[in-house]
């Protein structure tokens, strides 16, 4: 009993300080449990590889780096020349704060790139990846 | 002297200056039905929705600038919108698409079309737009700094305010 409870307080102050889990993410993994019972979590790496994925929509080469760039750090433009702010959240902490406005996003963003919805997996892949984009080690 | 010589004096002068009108209107005498539509400052009752989901993607184009009929054909066809989705939920779009039709009501042009069936009309296909820019050639709308017809604001700097005078018009490099 006593070394449960040292372990209990050894380990308090880790769980404390761990980042907890962004809200939008708790809910894409239930969506994607629901899409796939075998979901086994996020990936980074698949969020990476989706964001600079190319694809060939009306004979031109889209991917999200056509308006994101490719470094989301930086300000983007799109394709009728507005400025798109920075999409990581380290350098615009705005971004993924407002449900409906990354649902929004998400519904015309894969639509323009590769001409579908995309998953609750993928849109949780990517926003696994983002987070890490420019944040402190 | 009776009255009807002043009253014909007037007609005379009034035949004057109509032809002097058309004649200095930029070549466009006949054409008047394809003038540039009246009306297109910003409207005082824009409402927030219309800058931010409009004006995310590209410059905020005035109602003024299509009739009414060319609005509602544009909010139909938002989900596939000249290639980008630009669907709205329902009352972002009845909201939208209320202020467009209220302030284009002074636009009595024709819906004109000459791009791909099924796209939506483009302000730079009406008839006024074209004979307005017959002196721009092919080789400056396609600059990289103009970015095409569409993009009114590399030359009408002011042109999301309504300004279009020929005299503040700067085509970049």
């Amino acid at each position: 009993m006593k070394t449960l409870w040292i372990a209990l307080l050894i380990g308090l102050p880790a769980v404390g300080f761990a980042a907890p889990e962004h809200p939008l993410l708790q809910r894409y993994a239930e969506q994607a449990r629901q899409e796939d019972p075998a979901f086994a979590g996020f990936s980074a790496e698949a969020g990476k590889t989706l964001y600079f994925q190319e694809e060939q929509r009306n004979g031109k080469t889209m991917s999200c780096t056509t308006c994101h760039t490719a470094d989301p750090m930086t300000t983007g433009k799109t394709l009728a020349f507005r400025k798109v702010q920075p999409l990581a959240p380290a350098a615009n902490p705005e971004r993924f704060t407002d449900a409906k406005k990354v649902e929004k996003w998400f519904r015309r963003n894969c639509d323009d790139v590769f001409a579908r919805e995309c998953t609750a997996q993928e849109k949780g892949d990517f926003m696994t990846w983002i987070l890490t984009v420019g944040a402190q080690p | 002297m009776n009255l009807r010589t002043p009253l014909l004096l007037a007609s005379v002068l009034a035949v004057f200056a109509g032809g002097y009108t058309l004649a200095n209107d930029d070549d466009h005498e006949g054409k008047d039905r394809y003038r540039r539509p009246k009306g297109l400052g910003m409207p005082a009752d824009a409402p927030q929705i219309w800058k931010d989901e409009c004006g995310s993607c590209h410059m905020l184009y005035l109602p003024g600038l299509l009739p009414p009929a060319a609005w509602q054909l544009q909010m139909d066809t938002l989900a596939e919108h000249y290639g980008s989705n630009a669907s709205l939920e329902t009352a972002e779009y009845q909201e939208i698409l209320d202020f467009l039709l209220r302030n284009s009501t002074r636009n009595r042009l024709p819906v004109e079309s000459r791009g791909r069936p099924g796209e939506p009309p483009r302000v730079s296909e009406t008839r006024w737009f074209e004979d307005k820019h017959d002196e721009v050639s092919t080789e400056k709308f396609q600059r990289e700094s103009v970015g095409g017809p569409a993009n009114c604001v590399a030359c009408h700097r002011d042109a999301e305010r309504g300004d279009f005078d020929d005299d503040r018009v700067k085509i970049p490099r």
